[in-house]
């Protein structure tokens, strides 16, 4: 196999994730229960034997940085080459803030230039697949290309969302349309590139593009550049909205979910907490969800994605729903389609996601117009509070806990608190 | 130091290819994991673990001591196997027997108390205010007791105290009743010196420290003490408590608390997905672990990592260990399943009368559970009754024809 080294963009800070990345960077958002995003691109680069990554972050990288550590779960805490965390510093030729993908691969040029290996895996770290690399570097190599990129077949229907591709003889790529309104491709790219190192280095020394798929993509193309399509037929999803990523947590509930994550010939490797065995208690009723160690369930949780921790008191119910780690659900509370992170507390009687009412997030409906309501990391929802549909509680919103009933409502499409700033 | 030696032949199968300590508890841990998590809780970070019977399980288990913090430079976990020297080699004959031979190592870590444990005991303790009491009492020797029922005290070793605490009297094991009823836990604070010292005395004489040295101590005019143990303990130590002792865990409010964030209980997770509950899937008072698969039901039972339910399969009042698959339909009850078992489609795994005992081990398996060794599998529509034995890797051609197995029987 060629040898190769992989840079995972992790800065970016997910906007259209609302709540979820107010204190966090998209790339560290819980997934599948015990997961984190960016345990996908590690686990996918130490599985194709690539045991040299570095991690590109920017925006909020605290709870990145913990989770990643030295990077023992991936076995990454390595004497040469391993995990490296590089983050944006001052001085020299290129130390600045980033300003896209490519712009953050040049910041760290000297770094790129320091490794051995001759070619460039670049991956995004807020992608879900499961993906070996190394028949991509294999074609890379053997087509002797200078860049190779990810592709994938998608319906009509979505090419308007992606970058499209369209390739000559040879998965030679000979154009390019950045979310097109229409096209007759349909081979989408998924920001997975090969490039010889080269290649890169001489492009990003003697220019200054911002970003792979809108710059650097279409210039190759146009260029004296040979440039590669890989096609990867398998499970893809990117989670950068609140409905996608609520939906690929759901479709892991389904008998055969496309992502299987119990292959023991595929690992997808995390940070454990080191909790005990999920705990049900005599009068739970669970079924059809992802538990993860720690979760104790004394009520009822249907079609629903549990993070390491959670607590469902007796007489709660839970459904269509994804709670991140160590939230509480007091007794008698009902939690509807709701996306809840990490610590937040629903009171004793507290319903959230309810009633008909479907108004969009008045804040932000362009985010928030499907149903699903938000709480944000550690909210208290006091006992017996009624909050709608598309409502959002930004990060630490605490309710009162007396008032009459009246003032104990939250209607759809409300937002309280303030994004983290 | 932890005594991790031992074969612990009442489990019968359980321990058959790997030490007791290493035998899997609670869905995800194994015994020893309370003991090692209780020592660095406790601020002990230098930790001898003494090897001898089919160290193998134990030794992947612990490795460098990683969950536990214990892979340090200075310190750390230390594992202690018997070795041969110039004037030849010996097993280590006994608990006493097995320290005096790593004497070495106890001097090699300048250590002023060393504190003596058993691996294959349940219970969260900080051994801290226990030193602490040693300390400030001037203790040659400070054993921890608690008290047990009268009628289990010959299982035990039993102490006589007066009232400032100190040990009068020592009976190992007593078969009379009249000796009280507070009991040795078989964790023990020793002064260096004194202990050194009475190891030094009678070596190959004295192997035990319940048997040899503590009554020599007693009656030698050291200063002997007990520290009172309020909270849950128990020594799994037959395949009924080891089955009740896991059961005990479920329950709304359990006697060892696995959930609590202070005291907690560290081991070597496997790398395994979330607990996945099938449409279908039925989870009533039990404890699972992750990477299960749960398309059945399971009712008061408990699950280690990696278990699959299929439909239809009913799993009730049974531990299941590691990777075990149960087929569609098969029926547990009352049964201890060990690792990467194959539960046959429509198995029915203990049914029948549990007052048959075993056969062959009338004194370790009368209570009812059928055990099942590793990776056996148990052909489809077989009929297993109550107390039976089914060893490590059997599979179709040890079963009759029929596939009925009856009480009491072993395969």
């Amino acid at each position: 196999m060629p040898k190769a080294f992989a840079m995972i963009m992790a800065g970016g800070s997910g906007p259209a994730l609302s709540v979820l990345t107010e204190v966090r960077a998209e790339s560290a958002v819980g997934f599948a229960g015990k997961f984190r995003l960016i345990d996908f691109p590690l686990s996918n680069c130490v599985n194709s034997d690539i045991y040299n990554v570095a991690v590109l972050t920017q925006y909020r990288p605290h709870t990145l940085n913990a989770h990643i550590g030295t990077g023992t779960p991936w076995d990454l805490d390595l004497t040469s080459g391993g995990m490296h965390l590089l983050q944006p510093y001052q001085g020299g030729p290129y130390g600045d803030w980033q300003r896209g993908t490519a712009d953050a691969v040049r910041r760290n040029l000297d770094f790129v230039m320091d490794q051995n290996e001759e070619n460039v895996l670049i991956l995004a770290g807020d992608h879900i697949y499961l993906m070996d690399y190394r028949p991509m570097l294999r074609q890379h190599a053997a087509s002797g290309s200078d860049l190779t990129v990810a592709v994938r077949r998608v319906n009509p229907h979505e090419t308007h969302r992606y970058g499209i591709v369209s390739v000559g003889s040879d998965d030679r790529i000979v154009g390019f349309e950045e979310k097109p309104r229409r096209t007759r491709g349909n081979l989408a790219s998924m920001g997975i590139y090969v490039f010889r190192k080269k290649v890169l280095v001489d492009l990003l020394t003697a220019t200054e593009p911002v970003d792979f798929g809108r710059d650097v993509l279409p210039a190759m193309i146009g260029g004296a550049f040979k440039v590669q399509a890989h096609v990867f037929p398998g499970y893809w999803a990117d989670v950068g909205t609140v409905q996608s990523y609520w939906e690929a947590n759901m479709a892991l509930l389904s008998e055969n979910p496309a992502l299987d994550l119990y292959d023991p010939s595929w690992v997808v490797h995390t940070r454990s907490l080191e909790r005990g065995p999920v705990k049900i208690g005599a009068n739970a009723q669970v079924h059809g969800n992802l538990l993860s160690n720690g979760c104790c369930v004394d009520g009822t949780v249907h079609r629903s994605v549990l993070s390491p921790g959670v607590r469902v008191a007796e007489g709660a119910i839970v459904q269509d729903s994804v709670i991140l780690r160590d939230v509480v659900i007091e007794a008698g509370a009902v939690v509807d389609r709701c996306i809840i992170d990490r610590g937040a507390v629903v009171g004793a009687g507290a319903q959230v996601g309810s009633g008909d009412d479907n108004t969009p997030n008045l804040e932000s409906p362009e985010v928030l117009s499907s149903g699903l309501t938000l709480v944000g990391r550690g909210c208290r929802i006091g006992p017996e509070w009624v909050v709608g549909r598309n409502v959002i509680l930004h990060p630490g919103v605490v309710t009162g806990e007396g008032g009459k009933k009246k003032s104990r409502l939250i209607p759809s499409g409300a937002s309280l608190g303030e994004a983290a700033r | 130091m932890l005594l991790a030696g031992g074969e612990g032949s009442r489990l019968t199968v359980l321990s058959e290819k790997r030490a007791k300590p290493a035998v899997p508890f609670a869905g995800k841990f194994r015994i020893i994991d309370f003991t090692l998590s209780n020592c660095v809780n406790s601020g002990i970070y230098t930790v001898g673990v003494l090897t001898q019977y089919r160290p193998h399980s134990l030794a992947d288990h612990i490795g460098i001591g990683k969950p536990w913090n214990l892979d340090r430079a200075r310190g750390g976990v230390r594992i202690l196997p018997p070795y041969q020297e110039r004037g030849g080699q010996h097993w280590y004959a006994g608990t006493a027997d097995a320290i005096y031979q790593n004497l070495g190592f106890l001097r090699d870590n300048q250590a002023d108390l060393v504190v003596i444990l058993s691996g294959d005991h349940i219970y969260k303790m900080d051994y801290a205010p226990m030193i602490q009491a040693h300390l400030d009492r001037g203790a040659d020797l400070t054993v921890a007791v608690m008290p047990v029922p009268l009628e289990e005290t010959h299982r035990f070793g039993i102490m006589v105290v007066d009232g400032e605490g100190r040990i009068t009297e020592f009976y190992e094991k007593p078969k009379e009743r009249d000796k009280g009823n507070l009991a040795s836990m078989g964790i023990y604070v020793f002064s260096a010196s004194a202990l050194e010292r009475r190891l030094n005395e009678e070596p190959g004489v004295r192997v035990d420290f319940g048997r040899d040295i503590i009554p020599a101590m007693v009656t030698g005019g050291d200063r002997v003490l007990s520290y009172r143990f309020e909270g849950y303990w128990v020594d799994v130590g037959t395949i009924d408590s080891y089955w009740a002792t896991n059961l005990e865990l479920l329950g709304s409010k359990p006697g060892l608390d696995l959930y609590s964030h202070d005291l907690p209980i560290l081991t070597r997770s496997e790398e395994r997905p979330a607990v996945k509950v099938g449409p279908q899937g039925r989870i009533s008072n039990s404890l699972v672990s992750n990477g299960c698969v749960v398309r059945g039901t399971v009712i008061n039972s408990v699950l280690s990592p990696g278990v699959q339910v299929s439909p239809g399969a009913v799993v009730q009042d049974s531990v299941v260990m590691n990777d075990t698959w149960i087929g569609p339909g098969a029926r547990l009850d009352r049964v201890v399943v060990d690792k990467q078992v194959v539960v046959g489609g429509g198995v029915a795994l203990g049914t029948g009368d549990p007052s048959v005992p075993n056969a062959l081990h009338p004194d370790k398996i009368y209570a009812g559970i059928s055990v099942v060794g590793k990776g056996a599998i148990l052909p489809d529509g077989a009929v297993i009754g109550r107390n039976v034995l089914i060893g490590m890797d059997r599979d179709e051609s040890h079963f009759p024809p029929d596939r009925q197995v009856g009480d009491g029987q072993t395969i």
